[in-house]
């Protein structure tokens, strides 16, 4: 697919005004869901920058708050969920947690883009995308129809797609391919700079994934965006992220460059992630499960640290005291075993895991490597 | 939309041959039940052909004129093999001959179903619109507010009446607006004391005593409506692009079109067939309120033992319910993006 970088400015909506990579910064980001247990936490005092124009990835098993914390960008927590606590602070919106109403729905779409799982059907399926397309911009008022038309049928363009058919076409006309870089579209149309991608590659074929994940790379690099990508799979992360945070029950446990975080993992959750992925050469029996399973929102350890149940690191301390978030590096790590200086003890640690966790190897690539990316994506090649 | 340039599609030669083959079906499936109808006819218990045929004889009819007689009432002639008799009948039927009603001597079947027919189907569609119109709209907001207690009231009151038989319902209204607080009449189509004609006073009083019949209609389908709206909203405002429209900051207004269209789309289904089903009357509510429909036609004419009647009425409400699936098939056909493109392919 032609990438044509020289020519984005000229021709997006007239009315969008030429806004560069917003920063966003999280802070302290608690979300509650009320269930007959009482309110329970999905998500627990997050603190998490993206700094403009990067792209960040979100990772952990189903179940971690992923999800949640990507729709709080939006304050889009659906009920009975709630945002309890904490910030959002968006450059050119400020704090989105304490917007309402009008307000809210007009930073949506316009400031920020949300792209949803690939197998999910995010469009109406009566209507045909092109009138979906002018929804979108009759509920922004945006003044140009045509140009928003014309600006849509590009980015189809440029992600390799006959503009002018596809929105022409009804939902159930498109592959699941077409219907991501639709979704990728409908996120960018309004020329959002903060995009957020939930799972934006999950249910594609290999092929498929590969494409969307280049797309996601070089629009983000044209647009100049802020980018936040959520999913399971630590392969989509190291070839798309430059920053990884890494999400278990809730809680931020690790969080740096993603260079770092996978060539060389601090956490034990972390390293046991890395340990699950099975590799394209070698022994299948070198991806070691993780042991035990993910809390569920129920289950959440209300004191203590979150991981402790299936820690191969875990001290008596973890039982009683949250681990506090520190520094080490340019990365931010929440382990007292890793505060406590067994860094050095973990390699021999932790290897006598059952076949039976639920550790999931949803990923498929290994990175055990100091380079991580490469690694990653050269088994993703392979591959495909 | 001139904007997008809708590109033309091959579904009108589709949607032109889904109707051809409805129509076929539709023609070969009246035709078995016309057949059965004759069928029937000539083989009931006491052959009343022949009976009358023997009855006109004997009140001193020539066996030619006696011939003639039975043959205009039941549309073949009594004599002859049974292919003579079958191509008379059907012959007769292609010219909306139905014969003549045996009880009411000398009136046509086909006037009679269809001045029956004009008291059944008006007020049947009116509550059937009027129910259907409501209860959608209700059922909305019983989806909307099903966590609260509006929705809950919505809810049970649509249970309670979908789960009451008409003719309790017709009963209980006939008992209040008659007797308990009599404002209402409770039988027949217009005062006998007025003057049929394009009066002022006739409309009205025509009004007034459709008014029982049209509201028992009304309330007996309002509880199933509601239900059914209900759930399919609920499903609807389940489903990720309701949510992914919210995140692309659609305005309320377009978001609701998106979701009662989308719910909307299996009630038509149900509207279409119970249409179809209009024309076999309403018997309950048209016997409490002495209502002269095709419910009330249909019963006398069991009760009188007037064959070709009930052939005739049974005819009707075939080709009724026949056209009300064809309406609804090529109804969906024509609202659902989905259903017109497996068209194409196919």
């Amino acid at each position: 697919m032609p990438s044509t970088p020289s020519d984005t400015r000229e021709d997006s909506p007239p009315d969008a005004p030429g806004r560069t990579a917003p920063g966003v910064r999280i802070g302290g980001l608690s979300v509650v869901y009320r269930t007959p247990a009482g309110e329970l936490p999905a998500v627990r005092g997050i603190d998490l920058e993206l700094p403009p124009g990067t792209i960040t990835g979100v990772v952990g098993e189903s179940g971690s708050g992923k999800s949640t914390l990507a729709l709080s960008l939006l304050n889009a927590v659906q009920p009975p969920g709630r945002i309890s606590a904490g910030s959002v602070q968006i450059d050119g919106l400020g704090d989105v947690v304490t917007l309402r109403g009008e307000e809210l729905r007009r930073a949506r779409g316009r400031h920020v883009g949300y792209v949803f799982q690939a197998a999910q059907n995010s469009l109406n399926p009566l209507k045909p995308v092109g009138r979906q397309l002018l929804d979108l911009g009759r509920s922004h008022g945006v003044a140009d129809l045509r140009a928003l038309v014309r600006e849509a049928r590009d980015l189809l363009g440029r992600m390799g797609l006959d503009g002018a058919r596809v929105l022409d076409s009804h939902q159930h006309e498109l592959s699941g391919g077409m219907r991501q870089r639709v979704g990728i579209m409908f996120a960018l149309v309004l020329n959002a700079h903060l995009v957020v991608l939930d799972e934006p590659t999950t249910a594609l074929d290999m092929i498929t994934q590969a494409t969307i994940l280049r797309i996601i790379r070089e629009v983000h690099e044209e647009r100049g965006l802020t980018t936040l990508v959520i999913t399971h799979d630590l392969g989509v992360v190291a070839e798309v992220a430059d920053r990884l945070a890494v999400m278990y029950g809730g809680r931020v446990v690790e969080q740096g460059p993603t260079r770092q975080v996978l060539g060389d993992p601090l956490h034990p959750y972390t390293r046991g992630l890395i340990r699950a992925i099975p590799r394209l050469v070698g022994d299948i029996g070198e991806a070691t499960a993780l042991p035990g399973r993910p809390p569920t929102l129920a289950t959440i350890p209300a004191a203590g640290c979150v991981f402790r149940e299936r820690c191969p690191l875990r001290m008596d301390l973890c039982a009683t005291q949250e681990p506090p978030t520190v520094a080490h590096g340019g990365r931010l790590v929440a382990c007292h075993a890793v505060e406590g200086g067994i860094r050095e003890e973990r390699a021999g640690a932790g290897n006598h895991g059952g076949q039976d966790g639920a550790g999931g190897p949803d990923g498929r690539d290994g990175a055990e490597d100091p380079d991580g990316r490469a690694v990653a994506a050269g088994a993703r090649e392979e591959q495909a | 939309m001139a904007l997008i340039g809708v590109r033309a599609r091959p579904g009108a030669i589709a949607v032109a041959r889904r109707l051809a083959g409805h129509l076929a079906r539709g023609l070969a499936m009246i035709l078995v039940v016309t057949s059965v109808n004759f069928v029937i006819i000539r083989n009931i218990p006491g052959d009343p052909i022949a009976a009358r045929y023997e009855k006109l004889v004997e009140q001193g009819m020539s066996p030619d004129q006696a011939e003639r007689a039975t043959a205009v009432l039941y549309g073949f002639l009594p004599k002859g093999s049974l292919w003579e008799q079958y191509a008379d009948y059907m012959g007769g039927l292609l010219t909306l001959d139905l014969g003549q009603s045996l009880s009411t001597p000398g009136a046509e079947v086909t006037g009679m179903l269809a001045a029956a027919a004009t008291w059944t189907v008006i007020p049947v569609l009116a509550g059937t619109l009027l129910s259907f119109l409501l209860g959608v709209t209700m059922g909305v907001y019983a989806a909307i507010r099903r966590s609260g207690r509006l929705g809950d009231v919505l809810a049970i009151s649509g249970s309670l009446l979908h789960g009451v038989p008409q003719y309790v319902l017709a009963l209980l209204l006939g008992a209040i607006f008659t007797t308990l607080w009599p404002i209402l009449p409770g039988s027949g189509t217009a005062d006998i004391m007025i003057e049929p004609g394009l009066s002022v006073e006739y409309a009205g009083s025509l009004i007034q005593h459709a008014t029982l019949p049209v509201l028992t209609y009304a309330l007996a389908s309002y509880g199933g409506w509601i239900l059914a709206m209900k759930s399919s909203v609920v499903t609807v405002l389940g489903d990720d692009f309701i949510l992914a429209a919210e995140l692309r900051g659609l305005t309320r207004g377009i978001i609701f079109r998106y979701v009662a269209r989308n719910a909307i789309l299996p009630l038509f289904t149900i509207l279409a067939l119970s249409l179809g089903l209009l024309f076999g009357g309403a018997i309950f509510i048209e016997r409490i309120f002495t209502y002269p429909g095709l419910g009330l036609l249909l019963l006398d004419s069991i009760t009188g033992r007037d064959y070709a009647l009930m052939g005739g009425a049974f005819l009707l409400i075939t080709v009724a319910i026949v056209i009300a699936n064809i309406v609804a098939d090529m109804l969906y056909t024509v609202i659902d993006p989905r259903v017109r493109s497996g068209e194409e392919s196919a």
